[in-house]
Parts: structure tokens; C-alpha cells; sequence
């Protein structure tokens, strides 16, 4: 007699793979841990790196990711059925990331303008003169660092719809509908934070010009 | 256009927004104004420079720890339609319960008093009648009559053209009419009144 053959482990997957977000989801409020942890592969680097670049602390990010996936289970019967699954999310991903920012305005344990300043001038003096011998990664790295910290100055309300639209590339309705407040809103909060973004940024701008 | 008003149209420039016809305008806007052009070559190398940060990398088993956190924390509950639908059953329990012990009290209550409950007819204020007061009346009072006198006064044909309604049953009330006088079967107004008419103050309808 022969040994009974184990399901074929792709024909269990398959489906759950081809299903779309909100099906998944119906499937999760049901308690289907598997159509969950799909979820979970499908977002997490959005959600981690929306959570990252909002708070600028990569630390923390994880933390913080994994419990708006915590949230999602646990409040996964009041997801809305015929609802964009990703709105969903963000709006509970922006939710928490808001509430630690103002945890943290509470613990005056946030970076500030001046450090900021400062990080931007050594970033730039570091571009103009390459020939310190600093590596080009390093320059790239500290650069990016300046982005990530003056991104982390501009103003909570502003910060949040500048970093779904330019970095997570949502629409504007989107982020609205995430953030709850009328499109022509986002539009301004987004064009006020590129602003602030720019002018807290210059001086990195204009030596990188700098031939 | 102002610079001012260039400077309105970069969002719309960078999200590819723009119309032929503010497009053409702006790029000829930046040819002549070299402000406004460095303006936006700042403005639009900032976004370069965000949209061009990595990605930040995900600490691998993110799915099971969170499921592992999640599962020892009781689901919410449906902020949704099953608590509306969980309401139906015991409103509609509530209701039929109420409906049965309204007809049983209603049934009971037929069985006693079909056996030895004596029906208590409502006390009703004997029916009065006012008529309009006579010059020589002074003060004027107020002349009610009893069901007999009213019955009697029918009779001698003083009061015969009194409908029944202006006879004042008490409790009953339920319509007070203004001041007219009645003819049977219609009313006039009190200019129109025969020399001796009767004049009634409140007239009641029952139904």
C-alpha cells in the first residue's frame, strides 16, 4: 500500500496569493492566520518604511509596524468590506505614527532645528570637497541621513501627507480619505511641507550644485 | 502671471498636472525670470532627493511576531452591522412578550368581569345650560339647569331649539366652540339673532 501523498504545497498557496487585498482581508476577519500573514508580506516594507521615514527612527520603526499589523487582527472585524484594504491600513499605520510623534513632542525627546542645521552644513561641506577622501557611499549615506532628519522637522499635520505622497506615492483622494481631511487640504498641507522641506534644505542644495 | 503665481503651478508641474497652456506659460515664465527658475530646480531636486532614499529593509518574521502579539489579545468587537443585527431577535422577543401579556390581561379581565365584577359606569357632571343674560340681569348670572329642568324647559318649548350639544357633559369635554348662537341644525353668527335668542358658551362634542 502506498503512503498517502502530502498536499502539494503550491496548491495550498496558490489561491491565497492570487486572491486581491480585500479578499484577503475578508478572509482574516474570518481568523485565517495564513490570508493575515500574506497581508503581512504584501505591506510590511510600506508600512516599516512609512513608519521610518515619518518618525526618522529606524529603531523604533519595527516596533511600531509590527503593531499596526497587531491592529489589523485584533480590529479585523471592523474592516469594512468593499473598502480599499491599503487606505485601511495607512489610516491606521498614520494613526499610530502620529500618536508617537506627539508622545514624543510630549517627551521633548525629538530632533531639533538647530541639530538639523548643523547635520546639513557638515553634509554639505562633506559634498563640496570631495577630495577629503570620503568615500562616495559615505557621502550618499550622510546625505540621505540630512534628508531623512529635515523630513523629520517639518510640522507633524504637514509631514504625514508629504510622506505618503512623495515617498509612499498615494493619491492625494487617498491620503485624504487615510488622514481625513478633503483633498484640496492635502494638496496644500503637501505643498507647504515640500516648501518648508526646501528651505531647510538649501544649503545642502546649493553646495551640491557647487562644482 | 507673477512670480507668485509661478510659483502656485510647481505642484501641479511635478505631479504632471499642468495644461499645455500653463505649461508653455511657465516655461517661458522661467526663461525670463532666473529667480523663479533656480526656485524651482531647489524645489524640484528636494524631491528628488526624498523620493530617492532607500527603502527602508524589514527585521525578518514581522507576520508571525505580530500574529503571535495579536493572538493574545482579544479581537474587538464589530463596530459594524452585527450589533445591529444582534438587537433584532431580543426587540422582537420584547415585543411579542408585551403583545401576549396585553391580550392575556385583557382576556382575564373579560373572564371577571363576565363572573362577579360589577361594571362601574364613569361619573358625569350633571349636563348644564347657559343662556345669553337679560338686560335686567345684574350681575349677570350664570343659568345652569339640570337634565330634568333642560328636559323640562324642552318641554314648555322655551328651549326647544337647543341641539343636544350644548348641553355640558363634565369630564367629557373635548371641544370648546366660541360664542354663538344655535338655530337647530345651523349656526349664525350672534349679530343675526332673533330678539330672544339663546346664547350658548361652550358646546361640547363627544364622540
Amino acid at each position: 500500500m502506498e503512503p498517502p501523498v502530502p498536499p502539494d504545497r503550491d496548491s495550498v498557496s496558490a489561491p491565497i496569493l492570487s486572491l486581491s487585498d480585500e479578499d484577503l482581508m475578508g478572509r482574516v476577519a474570518e481568523g485565517d492566520e495564513r490570508a493575515f500573514s500574506e497581508l503581512v508580506r504584501r505591506y510590511q516594507g510600506r508600512v516599516v518604511n512609512l513608519v521610518s521615514r515619518v518618525l526618522n527612527d529606524r529603531e523604533c520603526s519595527d516596533d511600531l509596524a509590527q503593531e499596526v499589523f497587531v491592529r489589523v487582527f485584533v480590529h479585523r472585524r471592523n474592516y469594512r468590506r468593499g473598502s480599499k484594504f491599503s487606505t485601511w491600513l495607512f489610516t491606521i499605520a498614520a494613526n499610530l505614527a502620529k500618536n508617537e510623534i506627539r508622545r514624543r513632542v510630549r517627551r521633548r525627546n525629538w530632533f531639533s532645528l538647530d541639530a538639523l542645521q548643523e547635520m546639513v552644513s557638515d553634509s554639505a561641506s562633506q559634498l563640496a570637497d570631495p577630495t577629503e577622501g570620503q568615500e562616495v557611499a559615505l557621502q550618499r549615506q550622510q546625505l540621505q541621513r540630512a534628508v531623512g532628519q529635515a523630513i523629520a522637522t517639518v510640522p507633524e499635520k504637514y509631514r504625514l501627507a508629504l510622506v505618503l505622497r512623495d515617498i509612499e506615492g498615494f493619491a492625494y483622494e487617498e491620503i485624504g480619505h487615510m488622514l481625513g481631511i478633503p483633498g484640496g487640504t492635502v494638496r496644500s498641507r503637501i505643498n507647504r511641507a515640500r516648501m518648508m522641506l526646501k528651505r531647510r534644505l538649501r544649503p545642502l542644495l546649493r553646495k551640491e550644485e557647487t562644482p | 502671471m507673477s512670480c507668485r503665481q509661478s510659483r502656485k503651478l510647481f505642484g501641479a508641474s511635478w505631479d504632471d498636472e499642468l495644461t499645455q497652456a500653463e505649461r508653455e506659460w511657465l516655461e517661458a515664465h522661467f526663461a525670463s525670470c532666473a529667480s523663479c527658475r533656480t526656485e524651482y530646480e531647489e524645489w524640484t531636486r528636494t524631491l528628488e532627493m526624498m523620493e530617492s532614499l532607500p527603502r527602508v529593509e524589514v527585521a525578518p518574521g514581522l507576520a508571525e511576531r505580530s500574529l503571535a502579539k495579536a493572538r493574545r489579545q482579544p479581537a474587538a468587537a464589530d463596530r459594524f452591522p452585527a450589533h445591529v443585527v444582534r438587537w433584532i431577535p431580543i426587540t422582537a422577543t420584547a415585543a411579542l412578550l408585551a403583545t401576549a401579556g396585553a391580550m392575556v390581561a385583557q382576556w382575564s379581565g373579560i373572564v371577571s368581569l363576565g363572573s362577579n365584577t360589577r361594571v362601574e359606569t364613569p361619573v358625569v357632571r350633571e349636563p348644564s345650560l347657559v343662556t345669553e343674560a337679560t338686560p335686567s340681569d345684574t350681575p349677570r348670572p350664570s343659568v345652569s339647569r339640570s337634565a330634568s329642568e333642560s328636559t323640562l324647559s324642552r318641554a314648555d318649548g322655551t328651549l326647544a331649539a337647543l341641539p343636544d350639544s350644548l348641553l355640558d357633559q363634565g369630564e367629557d369635554v373635548e371641544f370648546i366652540l366660541d360664542a354663538m348662537t344655535l338655530h337647530k341644525g345651523r349656526a349664525h353668527p350672534a349679530s343675526r339673532l332673533s330678539p330672544t335668542p339663546v346664547r350658548g358658551e361652550q358646546a361640547v362634542i363627544t364622540f
